[in-house]
């Protein structure tokens, strides 16, 4: 499989509509008056007001709360669960498990609920054992804690270091590898390394990182009948729909779900959970409406993360600073079952810059710890670790500047992707620009200086990138209306899961229409009223979602102009949208208020159904990235303090540059988490269970491990053949570099190198007292 | 779906039993509770025992609310659940992400880890008690204009928080300004932003002249 | 979701004295921890009592002598923000503000603070361990990245209060109203390490309240600090740190020292050798070095915390300087 395709959370290669009118025939937008501005969003009201409602806060009359019992145990065979203690206590509605009989209205699942939901074999604490409803969550709990289960306790494995050792217990029959190792090879590596004047070779590892959305999973499920209705906390309320559906045995037109507002994915929230199928079963064999969210130490469990990496890069290059090879041998782990542990964590090592000969070996292996799920660019900033601080030891053995060493090596058509061409790179420009709009010549030589105090350092860092998808694609639907007032409303299936979907796509359509943004009507994240899309995820919502958007926007112009050139008897193509006006652009002025349009007050209303047309063949699409920061280290504690981070990124045209900022300095702090302060520990060699159970020991970055002087370059190369509105996503791409930049900032100021994430004062006190003692 | 019916602030205290059944007839909310109703109102050394349901009337955003709770509902809950006041938010359940917080007389504290017999006899404030009627109050505004969060989900967490700075520090440096919002976390990494909101809302005013 | 407990309000300390008698009570002050202890099922609980609104136990009073009480349900923001304590005790300023957050730091109180629950993964994880009553450490042989370098016997906790070693070092006292009456108790001998019993923090009996915390006047010279190291810049316990309370002449001599740390003990511990470096020495670069040298001298760190010992010797060496 390749890389590009495993972190495509969308369908690809799947015969889907394509826009009726190709998509060719809209020309790049030359000057804009809405998109590409600075905007406020037009939800704001809602998300500062506290109106919005998130799945988490639907309270419905009657409503139960439903709570799951899981596996205390890295690896357990259930023997017996007893809830008979558990049923009776007052205010529970139901208890749930694969033990007992299922009551008659979930007879039809008992094969779902014993083989599935309450598979007897635990393979990871937090695996599901019973659930519960109650009338409220105190005494859902209480019914949990009444449930007796029967564990037979399990031999277990819960590092992947572990994993293979002899002796190493199996987490699968078969063994611990998910798979063969994935091999990838291009040109001649011996030849590679004979033809470099340095070889480096070092081991990097990176921890694993929980997603962490400040809202938990979960959902809220109603019946009406043998229709369900979910509420939930998702990226993508259509993939959620088919996964329940099927797990039910629905039609998928029997279930609804809607997501409005979510509090936050990032890639943990692109499905349904079990969560989801325990609040519907629960919510029917009680016949009222249960809210079932998780706990947040259930979340950290169970949910997803970004797997831990071990990777030993071997590189070599030319005195000229000529990359000539790269041999990349990592192993990973998606947890307890087959959940990409590897995913892309290759990639930027095949395909970010020019080299002729590329070997890399990834293996993925199971542990008794829970599985993995897509977290923000899957595998990248694990590779971008290793990659970016060897590119700056390669850089200095060879006596370069770390932004030169880089230039000399950016490639001009996609080594991974066959030698296909970009339809546009920027990378280039990226450190380019990016360097000088950071003065990064004038920092490195001033952080050389040193400071006032001996013990405190300065020191620069920065980092390239690249992200394997984020040019979007099909399917993407979207239904524009316009009503005989003038009136706009959008209708798409896309969620908004905070990066501004709804006021990017409300600024694209308002480009056309020549409307506020803000008056237009937007429906979304809502099976029942809205277009099918994919999940928000993989920074493919803006590429996939905005030409659908604007197709459908220009179809519904164009029907105006036409109405108006029957009006006015002239020739349609000499007239034009005007703040609410169709125009004359030549000949005689002519012009009517839209709202004056006699066929559209006949009619009541025009549409306009856009659909997102086809890639271009044969050419690869891809945001480029590169980041600086300054840093300033106490040799004595080994705190880090970031100073500022610039992010230089090409992605495309941008929409909205006050919603692009935020995503890049949300990545940027995600980023600054991951190479900084965060760890997912688990009891190594002894019990195997989770020690992190919450924030305070998973350590996510606060508003003190952040810079307030945060600040973006956009790179726009204006990529017309890439889509009809020339974007690229900047979600992921904005967190590719982040670590690797803060990891070379480090080693400038100290001399040190950090190879292993988070460098937390603990790991650098160490590491410069290690080096002071000559170790 | 407010569970009773608000009356003046000034009745906060002393509530009696009977008063407090006379308003049940609105309160949807607690009435399917079984267990049973201890035999007066909080006060002194009354002991409630566990998963008894006692009377409490919590003033919140100054209206007063008389619920019914167990001693060990938070306030949190009490408010999302069964006051229909949903704009504070539950991200952890213990005091780890700030998305929970409120105003308890002014300052800023984590309602996930206040019992909501606690707050009896306190005033509370949420996110939805500094709107001025519909319209967004200067903190809210300011979160807005600098576009100061993404999910949204901390976010009323986030402007309390802001709120309850600005009240009792009108004018804060940039560093008091991190310094006051680090209790608050925000996993989409708006931070930047809210830096910005923050000082814009204090040139303002904000915080100034704010209720409590 | 926590589990069911009676609630009591007590309008009095007397009454509080008296529920705290009954077997499973606990004391509510601020919330902070005990909330937080019960939702993570660290124990159980069947009877609340709450002092909360015990308002005699909230404030800071200076008495004639100018001696410094500090009522325990005092919130640590108002300890921080107290112009006394800035002026005469700048380390207890800095170490309150050091606490969480704005928000925990409006609502957890000082004796709260120094009475709180030690945040080892172990003991607020589902294990049973020593501390819980069970029969062994997890961290000796687990994940003990963040546990004791010094007085770890059985169990290997560090204490998580920033503001008690800083009492500590001051010289403060702990007023005990119990239902023995009252009793005072110096810092140095309130807490209990594990060598003597693993099951409790503190010399606490059943039914015993911490009413005041009392600072001895600060007197000529004093110079104190509190300083940590965490693993992120806020919100975070102490991967170290240390308190300092050096009384210094007018020739810049230290005539006393009071050298307490944080993060590295299961109670706050006590330097007596960085304090008999520093005793009658000026605060040279090398009685520096020094100090920081015999600071961790006895340390036995475990296999996953020996950062530790360089991290307290800088930690140390640096804030000696500060104050020079």
């Amino acid at each position: 499989m390749s890389a590009d395709k495993e972190v495509r959370y969308w369908l690809e290669g799947t015969e889907l509509l394509e826009t009726p009118q190709p998509d060719q025939d809209l020309e790049p937008w030359t000057e804009t008056r809405v998109v590409g501005q600075r905007r406020p969003r037009v939800d704001a009201y809602e998300r500062v007001s506290g109106t919005a409602r998130y799945p988490s806060d639907v309270v419905l009359p009657g409503m139960l709360y439903g709570a799951i019992l899981r596996c205390p145990h890295s690896h357990a065979r259930v023997r017996s669960v007893d809830i008979s203690a558990a049923t009776g206590m007052p205010g529970v509605h139901a208890v749930l498990s694969g033990f007992s009989e299922p009551d008659r209205a979930l007879r039809a699942h008992r094969s779902l609920l014993r083989e599935q939901l309450f598979n007897p074999v635990c393979r990871h604490e937090g695996e599901v054992v019973a659930a519960a409803a109650a009338d409220t969550p105190y005494r859902a709990r209480d019914a949990l804690r009444a449930i007796r289960v029967d564990y037979e306790e399990l031999e277990f494995v819960s590092d992947e270091r572990d994993a293979l050792e002899p002796g190493a217990p199996p987490v699968h029959e078969g063994g611990n590898r998910v798979g063969d190792p994935q091999v990838y090879e291009r040109g001649d590596l011996a030849r590679g390394f004979e033809e470099a004047d340095v070889v480096l070779e070092e081991e990097y590892r990176t921890e694993c990182q929980l997603h962490t959305p400040l809202e938990p999973h979960g959902c809220v499920a109603e019946w009406e009948g043998d229709r369900l209705t979910l509420w939930e906390s998702t990226q993508g309320v259509y993939p959620v729909r088919q996964q329940v559906a099927q797990a039910l045995g629905m039609r998928q037109s029997r279930v609804r779900v809607l997501g409005e507002y979510m509090g936050g994915g990032f890639g943990s929230k692109l499905g349904a959970g079990k969560y989801t199928i325990l609040a519907a079963l629960l919510a029917k064999v009680t016949a009222r409406p249960v809210k079932l969210f998780l706990t947040r130490e259930e979340t950290f469990l169970a949910v997803g993360n970004r797997p831990p990496a071990n990777m030993r890069l071997r590189a070599g290059a030319k005195r000229d600073g000529t990359l000539t090879a790269l041999e990349f041998v990592a192993t990973a782990t998606g947890g307890a079952y087959p959940a990409g542990g590897t995913s892309a964590l290759d990639y930027l090592v095949r395909n970010l810059y020019l080299c002729p000969n590329v070997r890399t070996e990834t293996a993925d292996l199971y542990i008794n710890a829970g599985p993995a799920r897509a977290m923000r660019a899957p595998g990248h900033p694990q590779c971008s670790w290793a990659l970016e601080q060897m590119v700056d030891a390669l850089a200095e053995a060879v006596g370069m500047d770390p932004v030169e060493f880089r230039l000399r090596n950016v490639p001009e058509v996609s080594q991974a992707g066959r030698g296909r061409p970009y339809t546009t790179t920027g990378l280039a420009e990226c450190l380019g620009r990016g360097a000088e709009a950071f003065g990064w010549a004038e920092a490195r030589a001033r952080a050389e200086e040193g400071t006032a105090d001996p013990t405190v350092r300065r020191g620069v860092g920065m980092a390239g990138g690249m992200w394997a998808a984020g040019g979007g694609g099909p399917p993407s639907t979207v239904i524009i209306k316009l009503f005989s007032d003038g009136a706009v409303s959008l209708n798409m299936g896309a969620s908004d899961i905070g990066t501004g979907t709804k006021t990017v796509m409300a600024m694209v359509a308002a480009e056309e229409l020549w409307v506020d943004p803000g008056e237009i009507q937007i429906e979304h994240a809502d099976t029942a009223t809205t277009h099918f899309a994919s999940a928000s995820g993989g920074s493919k919502t803006v590429p996939t979602e905005s030409p659908a958007v604007r197709a459908a926007a220009v179809l519904v112009k164009q029907q105006l102009l036409e109405m108006a050139a029957r009006q006015l008897d002239v020739d349609a193509a000499t007239l034009d949208l005007r703040e609410g006006r169709v125009v004359s652009t030549s000949g005689p002025p002519r012009e009517v208020a839209v709202s004056e349009l006699t066929e559209l007050r006949r009619r009541g209303f025009v549409e306009g159904i856009g659909f997102r047309g086809p890639n271009p063949r044969d050419k690869e699409v891809h945001p480029f990235v590169a980041q600086f920061c300054e840093v300033e280290v106490d040799l004595s504690t080994g705190e880090v303090e970031i100073l500022r981070f610039l992010g230089a990124h090409d992605s495309g045209r941008v929409l909205n540059r006050t919603t692009y900022d935020n995503q890049v300095f949300g990545g940027m702090t995600m980023g600054i988490g991951f190479g900084s302060t965060e760890k997912r520990v688990l009891d190594r060699g002894q019990s195997g269970l989770l020690l992190s159970r919450g924030w305070h020991d998973y350590r996510i970055p606060t508003a003190m491990d952040v810079p307030a002087n945060m600040s973006t370059v956009p790179v726009d190369p204006g990529d017309a053949e890439a889509n009809t509105t020339g974007a690229k996503g900047i979600g992921e791409p904005a967190t590719i570099p982040t670590a690797a930049a803060v990891a070379n900032a480090v080693y400038h100021a100290t001399g040190v190198r950090i190879t292993e994430t988070p460098i937390t004062p603990a790991r650098l006190v160490e590491a410069l007292a290690g080096r002071e003692r000559g170790v | 779906m407010p569970a009773s019916n608000p009356d003046d602030p000034r009745g906060a205290r002393g509530v009696s039993r009977r008063g407090f059944l006379s308003s049940m007839g609105v309160g949807a909310v607690s009435v399917a509770l079984p267990a049973p109703l201890t035999a007066g109102p909080l006060a002194g050394a009354d002991l409630i025992e566990a998963g008894d349901l006692t009377p409490v009337a919590l003033n919140v955003n100054e209206r007063v609310y008389r619920v019914l709770v167990e001693p060990r509902w938070s306030l949190l809950y009490t408010l999302r659940e069964e006051l229909g006041l949903t704009a504070a938010k539950e991200g952890c359940g213990r005091g780890e992400c700030g998305a929970c917080t409120v105003l308890m007389d002014g300052v800023p504290r984590y309602s996930c880890l206040t019992l909501a017999t606690e707050a009896e006899g306190s005033s509370v404030t949420t996110l939805e008690g500094i709107m001025e009627g519909e319209e967004l109050g200067p903190t809210q505004q300011a979160f807005a204009e600098e576009d100061a969060f993404q999910c949204g989900y901390c976010t009323p967490g986030q402007i309390v928080a802001a709120e309850g700075l600005l009240r009792v520090n009108p004018h804060p440096s940039p560093e008091e300004i991190r310094a006051g919002m680090s209790g608050n976390l925000c996993r989409c990494g708006a931070y930047a932003h809210i830096f910005r909101a923050v000082e814009r809302a204090a040139a303002v005013g904000a915080g100034r002249g704010g209720a409590s | 979701m926590i589990q069911s407990f009676s609630y009591v309000k007590a309008g009095s300390l007397d009454e509080a004295i008296e529920h705290l008698r009954a077997e499973g009570a606990r004391i509510h002050a601020g919330g902070t921890d005990l909330l937080g202890c019960l939702r993570d099922d660290v124990f159980e609980v069947d009877r609340v009592v709450s002092i909360a609104g015990l308002e005699p136990l909230k404030g800071v009073r200076e008495v004639a002598d100018g001696t410094l009480k500090i009522g325990a349900l005092t919130p640590l923001a108002a300890v921080a923000a107290d112009a006394r304590v800035r002026a005469r005790y700048p380390a207890l300023a800095q170490a309150a503000e050091a606490v969480g957050t704005p928000q925990l730091r409006n609502q957890g109180t000082l004796g709260g603070n120094v009475c709180q629950k030690p945040r080892c993964w172990y003991y607020r994880g589902p294990f049973p361990c020593r501390r819980k009553g069970g029969e062994r450490c997890y961290a000796v042989s687990g994940n003990n990245e963040g546990h004791a370098i010094f007085g770890g016997a059985g169990c290997h906790i560090v204490h998580p209060s920033d503001t008690a070693p800083v009492l500590s070092a001051l010289g403060a006292t702990a007023v005990v109203a119990g239902p023995g009456g009252i009793r005072s108790v110096p810092l140095d001998d309130f807490f209990v390490p594990p060598r003597l019993d693993p099951t409790r923090e503190t010399v606490l009996e059943a039914g015993e309240v911490v009413s005041e915390l009392v600072l001895p006047p600060p007197g000529e010279g004093l110079r104190s600090s509190y300083r940590k190291v965490r693993g992120r810049r806020a919100w975070d316990f102490a991967l170290a740190g240390v308190a300092l309370a050096l009384r210094v002449d007018s020739s810049g001599v230290v005539q006393e020292a009071g050298v307490v740390f944080s993060g590295v003990a299961p109670v706050p511990w006590r330097s007596r050798p960085v304090e008999r470096v520093l005793t009658g020495e000026r605060l040279t670069e090398d009685v520096v070095r020094l100090a920081g040298e015999v600071a961790v001298e006895s340390a036995q760190p475990l296999r996953h915390n020996q950062y530790k010992v360089p991290l307290l010797r800088g930690i140390v060496e640096r804030e000696l300087a500060a104050l020079a």
